[in-house]
């Protein structure tokens, strides 16, 4: 019981320190543009042969899909393209990728939900292709 | 048959790589004219300046070798028997004629030889030279401060330069074939090669050597 | 419930060990670039319900920069060239949508102010100069036409009866998080003008608010990643390089930082100096005659959006088949039929067209006299010649048109095209009403009748500037058929049409008569040897 406890308190201390570091940045749409672009749109123009722009969806149905974290009809995460472990990957070939290289995983992340909340359907600048 | 010497070694580098880069660069040059496409523009055109730069160091060379060994003798024009070596040309050839000419270590060139290589170093070259390295340096040419030379326009200069080019081609032509008409075709071209040339011993030469 | 605890302590520890990392070798705090922070002054922290508002709060610091705003081309919309010439988009007529004169209400949300609606504008005003325009960050500030330049800080109706409703903004965040302009800002209107995303300049549009290499070299998001501002410099406000007395030839050295120097900021040879080519220096012969631009943008609209190339106003009117305004797009969904508009031809990744060019632009300005023994009027004229010493071949886009003009006092009319009210050729479809509402308001004279007449426009490029490798090799112009194949008076080596013909002839027929001659020669050689054998 009392090691639970010790538990309990160590999980809510690391709660909290997660939150106020997630709270502590903001997001910066225009790096989260960029990547959204160079790395997201780069593969779905050239793989799905389609990009998905912004625009196509609105901001509930991006929190949405970001939160579920199922990416590719669910067959991977899309958090799985904000890792580090991915821009290794393709760093030689994505100037994006290499740039950010060695940006906190998390930073991209809400950069590029600021990115598209902003340019969703009913967002404060909805965001095509270009 | 005897065997004289006479192309030295350096007057039979300097023709033969003088002949490569005078082919080469009507071959870039008229690239860069425009009359074909074959290295790429940019390619005829950088080769071409590297070769400009190429030929004229070779002349410098010659013209040094040509005045320390008092060669340059070689083109002073002479009217002695022209008129034999013409006919030579237009008629005796077809004949069997012998050549109206002995060549020497004295004298190389037959009078009409004498006559087409200096028409060649005296005009064809340095019109060529000139007017190419207008053509290199037009710009500081146009920002000269000296009117007569800021006044030249650039297509006066290449005007010049593709005459000369054209005059080159035309001489090229008629200096191969001339270069079969040897005893046998190839004679005089093994002689530009070996510096040996055969000469009929027993024959004397119907022009004495100067 | 222990197990579950402890999943959740672990995943917990899990997700914050780069943190928890973090916390144990000291993380820099992130350094800011300005020195202030708009969230802390208490003067931006209220509710703004309007612009002059928010202006109202910068000025309370930055006490001269209205003042300095006011001198602006962007304020006054006014400009006198060199020649004496009033230029500004105030009065100018071009072959996009003409003229904001009469139509300020949807034309000037361009304006870097609030509230120019008609000439009653007030010029002197300082809360009415839009600081947010330009400055802010977060990439929310609208200025919806049809309110001449001003904001919706409240959501509400918009355009008042249509039931759209439109979002206020939030001035208070948006004016806590100003900064330096960047391309977004300056291209809020700047990407836009000719009415649409890259209609009117072809070398900007919005692929240049996060451009690939491709697109810009300098703009580049990923690299260099100049602001606008980054050449055209400003100093108290002003900024450099305004089209309408272009620097066409810039013979100064490359600036150096903390020197004094007289020329402007804006041109290539300000940064890379007048011999910029190290490994192929033939290249710097070339700069005395040809613009850094005619190679270095081998095409414009690059960056996807397309521009127009031309623009057709006399076939605007014709309603569909449900008795709408028709709209007719093309493949890729841009329209190139508006019935408000006319008909478009629109081009992507365009050649230029190269013009000889000394800086020198002259504008048939409203009042000059244009008629149809002259078609194509020129909107404006490219000065320039090979002679002239001050010129070079600068790549240039020609928009070519169709407007209305009057026949009878020969000049071009100003059409009063947007607008809530009867006479607004986009409500009404009537040209005769949209005409003489648009004259009266700038009071000029009109006949009662017009016609249309074909007009060309040229414009500068000078954006889009591509990576080296894509530059223009020697063989785009040293050929016939070449890209300058129409640039008249130089020398071009390489291009057919400089050759003396009689040389060309004369020179390969001397070559085949020699060539004709020696074969001819060694032929009877041939024969006459084997026939004395
Ligand atoms: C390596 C290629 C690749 C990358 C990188 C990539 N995606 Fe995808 N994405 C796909 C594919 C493949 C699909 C499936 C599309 C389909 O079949 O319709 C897809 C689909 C999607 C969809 C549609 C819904 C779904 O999941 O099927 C969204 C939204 C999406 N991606 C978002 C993103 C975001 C955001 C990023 C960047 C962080 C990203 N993608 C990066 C390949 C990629
Ligand atoms: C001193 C030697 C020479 C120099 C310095 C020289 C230089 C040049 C230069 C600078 C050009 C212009 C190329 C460019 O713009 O980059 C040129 C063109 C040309 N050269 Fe030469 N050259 C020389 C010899 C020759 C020779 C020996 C020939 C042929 C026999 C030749 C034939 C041509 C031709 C046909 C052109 C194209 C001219 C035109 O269309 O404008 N050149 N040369």
């Amino acid at each position: 019981m009392k090691r639970n406890l010790r538990l309990k308190v160590l999980a809510l201390i690391l709660a909290a320190g997660a939150t106020s570091a997630a709270q502590a940045y903001d997001g910066d749409w225009k790096r989260g543009r960029i990547y959204f672009r160079h790395v997201c749109t780069a593969c779905h123009s050239a793989e799905v042969k389609k990009a998905i722009p912004p625009n196509e969806r609105t901001k509930a149905e991006w929190a949405a899909y970001l939160q579920a974290d199922k990416h590719n009809k669910g067959k991977d995460s899309v958090t799985k393209y904000f890792s580090k472990q991915y821009r290794d990957s393709i760093k030689s070939k994505n100037a994006a990728a290499a740039k950010f290289a060695d940006v906190p995983e998390n930073e991209l992340l809400q950069d590029v939900k600021v990115f598209v909340n902003k340019g969703a359907k009913d967002g404060d600048a909805p965001a095509g292709c270009s | 048959m005897a065997r004289i010497y006479i192309f030295k070694r350096f007057e039979r580098f300097w023709h033969w790589a003088q002949a490569a880069l005078i082919i080469f660069m009507l071959l870039t040059g008229f690239e860069i004219h425009g009359s074909y496409a074959l290295l790429g523009w940019e390619k005829a055109a950088d080769l071409h300046t590297t070769a400009a730069w190429t030929l004229i160091g070779l002349w410098l060379f010659a013209i040094f070798w040509h005045f320390t060994t008092g060669e340059w003798r070689q083109y002073i024009p002479t009217s002695k028997n022209i008129v034999a070596v013409m006919n030579y040309y237009s008629v005796g050839i077809f004949t069997g004629a012998p050549h109206p000419f002995r060549v020497s270590q004295l004298s190389k060139h037959n009078p009409l030889q004498r006559l087409a290589y200096l028409l060649v170093k005296l005009f064809i070259n340095p019109l060529i030279w000139v007017s190419g390295l207008a053509y290199l340096y037009y710009n500081e040419l146009a920002a000269s401060k000296i009117a007569a030379l800021s006044g030249i326009s650039l297509g006066t200069i290449a005007l010049a330069h593709t005459a000369a080019a054209f005059m080159m081609l035309a001489f090229l032509i008629g200096h191969l074939y001339l270069s079969t008409t040897g005893h046998t075709p190839l004679a005089h071209i093994k002689a530009m090669i070996t510096g040996w040339e055969d000469v009929d011993a027993d024959k004397p030469a119907a022009v004495p050597a100067k | 419930m222990r197990t579950g605890i402890f999943v959740v302590a672990l995943l917990a520890s899990m997700l914050l060990a780069p943190a928890v990392n973090a916390a144990s070798e000291p993380v820099p705090a992130k350094l800011l670039k300005s020195t202030s922070d708009h969230t802390k002054f208490k003067a931006l922290q209220q509710e703004f319900n309007s612009g002059p508002e928010v202006t109202k709060a910068c000025l309370s610091c930055h006490t001269e920069a209205a003042k300095q705003l006011h001198q602006t081309e962007h304020w006054k919309w006014e400009y006198k060239n060199p020649q004496g010439q009033l230029l500004g988009k105030k009065t100018l007529i071009n072959n996009f949508c003409i003229s904001p004169a009469s139509n300020e209400g949807a034309c000037n949300s361009c304006h870097i102010g609030y509230g120019w609606k008609d000439d009653t504008f007030d010029f002197t005003s300082e809360v009415n100069v839009d600081c947010i325009v330009c400055h802010d960050t977060t990439g929310n500030y609208r200025k919806p036409a049809g309110l001449a330049g001003n904001v919706i800080a409240k959501t509400m109706e918009f355009p008042p009866g249509s039931g759209k409703i439109v979002k206020g903004i939030n001035l208070k965040k948006i004016a806590q998080s100003v900064a330096k302009t960047s391309r977004d800002t300056c291209g809020a209107c700047h990407f836009y003008g000719g009415g649409g995303d890259g209609v009117k300049h072809g070398d900007m549009d919005s692929s240049l608010a996060a451009p690939e290499k491709e697109v810009d070299v300098h703009m580049d998001a990923l690299g260099l990643n100049f602001t606008c501002a980054t050449c055209h410099m400003t100093k108290g406000h002003q900024v450099p390089g305004s089209r309408y007395a272009p620097t066409a030839q810039d013979k100064g050295a490359a600036h150096l930082r903390g020197k004094e120097y007289k020329t402007i900021p804006t041109t290539c040879q300000a940064c890379h100096g007048q011999a910029p080519h190290k490994k192929i220096a033939k290249l710097n012969d070339h700069t005395d005659k040809v613009a850094c631009q005619t190679c270095h943008i081998p095409a414009f609209a690059r960056g996807g959006v397309p521009t127009k190339m031309s623009w057709d106003w006399s076939t605007a009117g014709k309603m569909g088949p449900d008795g709408k305004p028709l709209t007719i797009k093309d493949a890729k969904g841009h329209p190139i039929y508006m019935a408000i508009k006319g008909d478009f031809v629109l081009g992507e990744d365009v050649v230029p067209d190269y013009r000889w060019f000394n800086g020198t632009v002259t504008y048939t300005l409203r009042s000059d006299k244009v008629d149809k023994n002259n078609e194509p009027v020129q909107i404006n004229r490219y000065e320039g010649s090979a002679s002239d010493g001050k010129s070079l071949i600068w790549p240039v886009k020609i928009m070519r048109g169709k407007q209305p003009f009057d026949p009878v006092n020969k000049t071009l009319v100003v059409p009063h095209t947007a607008g809530n009210d009867d006479t607004a050729y986009w409500t009404n479809f009537n040209w005769d009403k949209a005409i003489a509402k648009g004259m009266a308001t700038i009071g000029e004279p009109y006949s009662g009748k017009f016609d249309f007449i074909s007009t060309e426009s040229t414009w500068p490029i000078t954006h889009m500037v591509a990576p080296a490798k894509n530059a223009l090799r020697c063989r785009d112009c040293h050929a016939s058929g070449g890209r300058l194949e129409k640039v008249p008076d130089i020398y071009i080596p390489g291009r057919g049409s400089d050759h003396a013909r009689w040389l060309d002839t004369a020179g390969w027929a001397i070559a085949v008569l020699t060539l004709l001659g020696v074969l001819g020669h060694g032929l009877g050689r041939v024969i006459l040897s084997k026939r004395n054998h």
